[in-house]
């Protein structure tokens, strides 16, 4: 066995350690661990991509002493370690950008506290990402709830704590229904490792047994996971939940955490399941409606917003619909589509979030969208990489939003039936994404003569804008070079099946 | 083959570079580096169009179907030299319109952008490649629009914005289906269906073709998605409108131009309902933009309802598929790009100089200026199509070309049509020379004559010159438009 | 059908819990009920697993006087489930009543959607 092959298992086990060891230290001892951590952790990914890609197959790394059946098991695959690697570094980004604004809004005595929960943050997106176990993965599902409502309400207002609490409640409905699935699914095979399951579903599916609790299954895993991911109409929690909480936990939550979940559920559908299976449980076809109105209900939503977070956070529940509309699709290359706009949104998403925040300090704090007039012209550089994220959002050439849109497009034109509604709301869905980006971005580009703002925290912060550099760059490597990265995703998939 | 990266890649980094420097210590300083700019572009494009014909630059792939490339072909040539030599003269005409504009160093940051991305269109070697352009040309020539900033611009700025979204989206709603059907995505002469494709999947292929028809309509200010224009041009500096009626809206045209002869092929599209709706669009639009011209009262906002009209002139030629409407159309091309700028740069003088913009406030016009006016006449004659003019060339191979299509009806209500629309030019372009000239009794005021700056009168001049040319000396022009027909006909 | 029903009374009224549990988790706007909700759906999650691990006429598989034959036990894995899925359990419910809590000292109310209401009133 290869050295590397012990990575996957050490990058989630080194997340809990230094979220324990955190917990007993300083904020600034947290703060270095949190880096060097995840500076590794974009390492130790790094390397295990390189080696399945190298090898081309994907591997299972057993927990423990026990073999298949009973142990708990660990597979790393190409896409396992490509959405690691990708999810590292959009976290390393996001709380670099965001560093200066949490010291600002959170408690003095509390910000080690923040550290401890991205690092467990961080192990239960890894686990959920690389873990073989349906158990297992739902206790990370869990772990991933509890921290990420933890980010929501570090910062200490009424409208976070409320927003923690719808959030978890609609986690809970979510993972109540999850792990009922999972219940169901033991019950129907006896086992819990995803690729035993998998064998025992395709003897049942063959043999005709089973047909509707198995179909009831599906349908409670795939709810479950859509509801903790935000899919329309679950996603009232949503933009409270993104719009308060401090800018890292913002940009984390709307493009790691949710995108753990549809990860999970994409790794379901092929693991578990079975892609046949599933596709022809018409399921699929809930999913698919559900995203097409979620791409138009959010965006309609984020015009009538006046909030610039909240805006931001409500193009989210259109871009997961994104997500499920090719999930929906049913085919190879939908799925791929999808994959792809997980990464593409992330990296957007994050540095829409970020680029915001640098424009909302500097016109007094406030985040009204008249009160951004000019605001490009007061911080430049978060000015250039919010009309970047504006203009890969619409899906303008170039950038990484077009080439999702192509990709969903050229899955869409193989779909001989869902084709014209893929296609038609595409277009909707672009259209509207232009009305309220662009708005904005006009907006902060009007001059205007009133001068005096009280900077709130950034200006001139060389971190902030080396960060939004750093988004600009990955932006456009996905616009521009994307084609390796569609390769590996869909050697990836290859591996999945 | 570089050059042509060249021609494109300078001007847009010396246009980037102007945005993103500090201010010039002087504003003859700026307009030097802006000079010397403009005129290396121009001689990059230059060099590109005769050292690089019939090569490809493929720069990198999108993804691994979908190249970015590059290739300088005939019809390139028609549409890059109207590019540079409209880009030239509007950009000489701003250095005195834009001297008491704010914000002069961004107006030529953008300006130098869409020049590249102009030279960009015309130079794409697939469709690819024109819709991304075509996006980014949207882009960066909405701050020229937006540029004085006042709340009607920005509100023309959006009105732009969202009509050309729409079209590129169509567009592109258009290139997946070609993407899937279809072959490759090169442009080729006579198209890349393939006749498998064209025999399983027509509807298809035809819907997507009418769809493409209409997104990059948008942009050439067709019916029914033109309202954009009337808006966007009024709102822009003249010299930016200038740039805008003639040349960015050709981008439209060439896109079509580029879908259908080079990607669908003729042999697909011809006697298809397609035709005849694209048709039938085109001819409502030429009837619809003279008609709102001849009842405009604001010079700016007619001369843009009159380039939808034309534009339309240009689509038609195009529509009904015969080498002579085609040739006519691509003359008109050029015709049109002239003569348009020419009287937007005019519009642009008598604004600057009389701060007036409404065509009965000109009264006299003619006594102040009558040089600027003089050249004013000449290319609405042009417009008209009157011999000798460039336009009429243009017209009268359009009509003949039509005539000579034995598409039942519009064979001769086409040409009706475009003679009745010719008579409403006359009608909305010569009242401003009549009222110029000849004032009337009751003007009581002395009028002084006062000609615009050198800086002003030259381009109009130079534009005025070219399309009286056209005219004199079109047998170059169609020789040269006669080997692209052999082609895609 | 109702045969099947009865032989798995157990099972069914899992799902009968599970949905009261749900429903209430859902729809209830006073926090302390929710929270109730939330632990009924769990227990009968927790039920289900039992259920289907038990075998009647097995017993657990501690063993005491040597090794016995594998008929003889019980399938202990859903045991170890619940065990796992009460701890998860647990901490879910005390994240969920410290939420309850810090509301109640700023709002001093249980309901979630008069908090709502209130939240938008001072427009923050």
């Amino acid at each position: 066995m290869d050295f590397v092959q012990n990575f996957p298992a050490v990058s989630i086990l080194l997340c809990l350690f230094a979220g324990i060891v955190s917990s007993g230290l300083k904020k600034n001892a947290a703060r270095r661990i949190n880096r060097a951590l995840l500076l590794t952790e974009i390492f130790l990914n790094a390397c295990v991509l390189a080696y399945t890609a190298g090898t081309g197959e994907s591997y299972v790394y057993v927990m423990g002493k026990f073999p298949a059946p009973w142990g708990n098991e660990i597979r790393a695959g190409v896409l396992e370690a490509l959405t690691a690697l990708f999810f590292c570094i959009i976290m390393l980004l996001s709380l670099e950008g965001g560093r200066k604004k949490l010291a600002d809004e959170v408690e003095e005595g509390k910000t080690f506290l923040y550290y401890v929960l991205t690092d467990l943050l961080l192990s239960s997106l890894l686990a959920l990402v690389y873990t073989n176990d349906l158990f297992t993965a739902y206790v990370f599902v869990e772990i991933n709830t509890i921290t990420a409502c933890g980010l929501i309400m570090i910062r200490q207002n009424g409208r976070t704590i409320e927003a923690a609490a719808r959030y978890m409640i609609m986690s809970l409905l979510g993972s109540g229904l999850l792990l009922m699935g999972i219940c169901m699914l033991y019950d129907l095979t006896g086992h819990l490792l995803m690729s035993n399951i998998r064998e025992q579903v395709a003897l049942i599916y063959a043999a005709g047994d089973y047909r509707i609790p198995l179909l009831v299954t599906i349908a409670l895993i795939s709810v479950g996971l859509s509801i903790k991911s935000a899919l329309f109409p679950f996603h009232a929690w949503l933009p409270d939940a993104y719009g308060y909480s401090t800018v890292s936990s913002a940009a984390i939550l709307s493009s790691l955490v949710s995108k753990g979940y549809i990860f999970l559920l994409i790794k379901i559908i092929y693991r578990v399941i079975g892609f046949e299976i599933f596709y022809n449980s018409r399921i699929i076809n809930i999913l698919f409606i559900f995203a097409l109105m979620a791409m138009v209900f959010g965006s309609l939503s984020a015009i009538r917003e006046n909030d610039v977070r909240r805006m931001i956070a409500f193009s989210s529940v259109a871009q997961i619909g994104y997500i499920y509309m090719g999930i929906g699709m049913g085919t190879q290359a939908g799925m791929s589509a999808s994959i792809f706009h997980i990464f593409s949104h992330a990296a957007t998403k994050s540095l829409l979030f970020i680029a915001a925040i640098g424009l909302t300090d500097v016109s007094d704090g406030s985040r009204k969208f008249l009160s951004l007039t000019g605001a490009a012209y007061r911080d430049k550089w978060a000015g250039v990489a919010f009309t970047v994220g504006s203009l890969s959002m619409v899906g303008v050439p170039l950038f990484s939003g077009f080439i999702s849109k192509l990709l969903f497009a050229q899955a869409a034109v193989q779909n001989e039936m869902k084709m014209l509604p893929a296609l038609i709301v595409l277009g909707i869905s672009t259209i509207l994404n232009a009305i309220y980006f662009m708005k904005t971005v006009i907006r902060i580009y009007t001059p205007v003569e009133h001068t005096h703002y009280d900077t709130v925290t950034f200006k001139n912060i060389k971190s902030y804008a080396v960060t939004l550099v750093c988004f600009v760059v990955v932006n456009v490597i996905l616009g521009v070079s994307s084609q390796p990265i569609v390769d590996l995703i869909e050697q990836g998939l290859a591996m999945f099946s | 083959m570089y050059y042509i990266l060249l021609a494109i890649v300078f001007p847009v980094i010396s246009g980037i570079y102007l945005l993103v420097r500090g201010e010039m210590k002087s504003r003859r300083r700026l307009l030097a580096t802006v000079t010397i700019m403009l005129l290396a572009t121009a001689g990059f494009a230059g060099l590109a169009l005769c050292l690089g014909r019939d090569g490809l630059l493929s720069l990198f792939n999108l993804t691994d179907r979908l190249p970015v490339l590059f290739k300088v072909d005939e019809v390139s040539v028609v549409f890059s030299l109207m590019t540079i030599i409209v880009c030239l003269c509007a950009g000489v005409f701003s250095f005195e319109y834009m001297k008491h504009e704010e914000k002069e160093k961004r107006y030529y940051g953008f300006y130098l952008i869409v020049f590249g991305v102009l030279l960009a269109l015309c130079f794409a070697g697939n469709l690819i490649t024109f819709y991304l352009f075509f996006e980014i040309l949207t882009l960066t020539s909405m701050p020229l629009v937006l540029h004085t900033g006042t709340k009607e611009a920005i509100m023309a700025g959006m009105k732009y914005l969202f009509y050309s979204l729409c079209g590129a989206y169509m567009a592109l709603f258009g290139l997946y289906f070609i993407e899937r059907y279809g072959n490759t995505l090169s442009f080729s002469a006579g198209g890349v269906i393939s006749e498998t494709a064209a025999a399983q999947h027509g509807g298809m292929l035809l819907l997507a073709a009418a769809v493409m028809l209409v997104g990059f309509g948008v942009k050439a200010g067709m019916f029914p998605m033109h309202a954009w224009l009337t808006a966007a041009h009024p709102a822009a500096p003249a010299p930016a409108s200038a740039v805008l009626s003639a040349v960015i809206v050709k981008a439209g045209v060439l896109g079509i131009f580029r879908v259908v002869y080079y990607i669908f092929g003729v042999s697909f599209l011809r006697g298809t309902w397609v035709q005849t709706f694209w048709m039938v669009l085109t001819l409502v639009t030429v009837f619809m933009g003279s008609m709102l011209a001849y009842r405009e009262p604001v010079l700016k906002k007619r001369l843009a309802y009159s380039t939808i009209s034309q534009l339309s002139y240009i689509l038609f030629g195009f529509a009904v598929m015969t080498g002579g409407s085609v040739t006519g159309g691509l003359l008109h091309v050029l015709c049109h790009g002239f003569i348009k700028a020419a009287l937007f740069l005019c519009a642009g003088a008598i604004i600057y100089m009389t701060k007036k913009t409404r065509v009965e406030e000109l009264r006299g016009i003619g006594k102040e200026m009558p040089l600027l006016m003089w050249c004013y006449t000449i290319v609405s004659l042009g417009l008209i199509g009157i011999p000798p003019m460039g336009g009429f060339i243009s017209k009268w191979y359009l009509a003949m070309g039509a005539l000579s299509s034995r598409i039942s009806g519009f064979s001769w209500i086409g040409p009706v049509i475009l003679l009745v629309s010719a008579l409403l030019t006359a009608g909305y372009l010569l009242p401003l020379t009549i009222q110029g000239f000849f004032p009337g009794e009751d003007s009581s005021e002395t009028i002084k004559k006062k000609e615009p700056p050198l800086f002003m009168t030259a381009p109009v001049l130079v534009l005025t010159v070219l399309s009286v040319a056209i005219g004199l000396f079109p047998g170059r022009i169609t020789d040269y438009l006669s080997r692209i027909i052999e082609k895609i006909i | 059908m109702g045969a099947n029903l009865l032989n798995n009374y157990g099972e069914a009224v899992a799902m009968i819990l599970f949905g009261i549990g749900f429903g209430n988790l859902l729809l209830q706007s006073n926090l302390i009920k929710k929270i109730i909700g939330l632990n009924i759906m769990d227990t009968a999650i927790y039920l289900f697993l039992a259920e289907k691990g038990y075998i009647s006429g097995r017993v657990a598989p501690i063993v005491t006087d040597g090794v016995q034959s594998v008929e003889a036990y019980i399938n202990p894995i859903p045991s170890g489930l619940v065990l796992t899925g009460i701890v998860v359990s647990v901490s879910v419910s005390a994240l969920m009543l410290s939420i309850t809590v810090r509301l109640y000292q700023r709002y001093l109310t249980l309901d979630l959607d008069e908090i709502t209401l209130r939240l938008k009133k001072e427009g923050l």
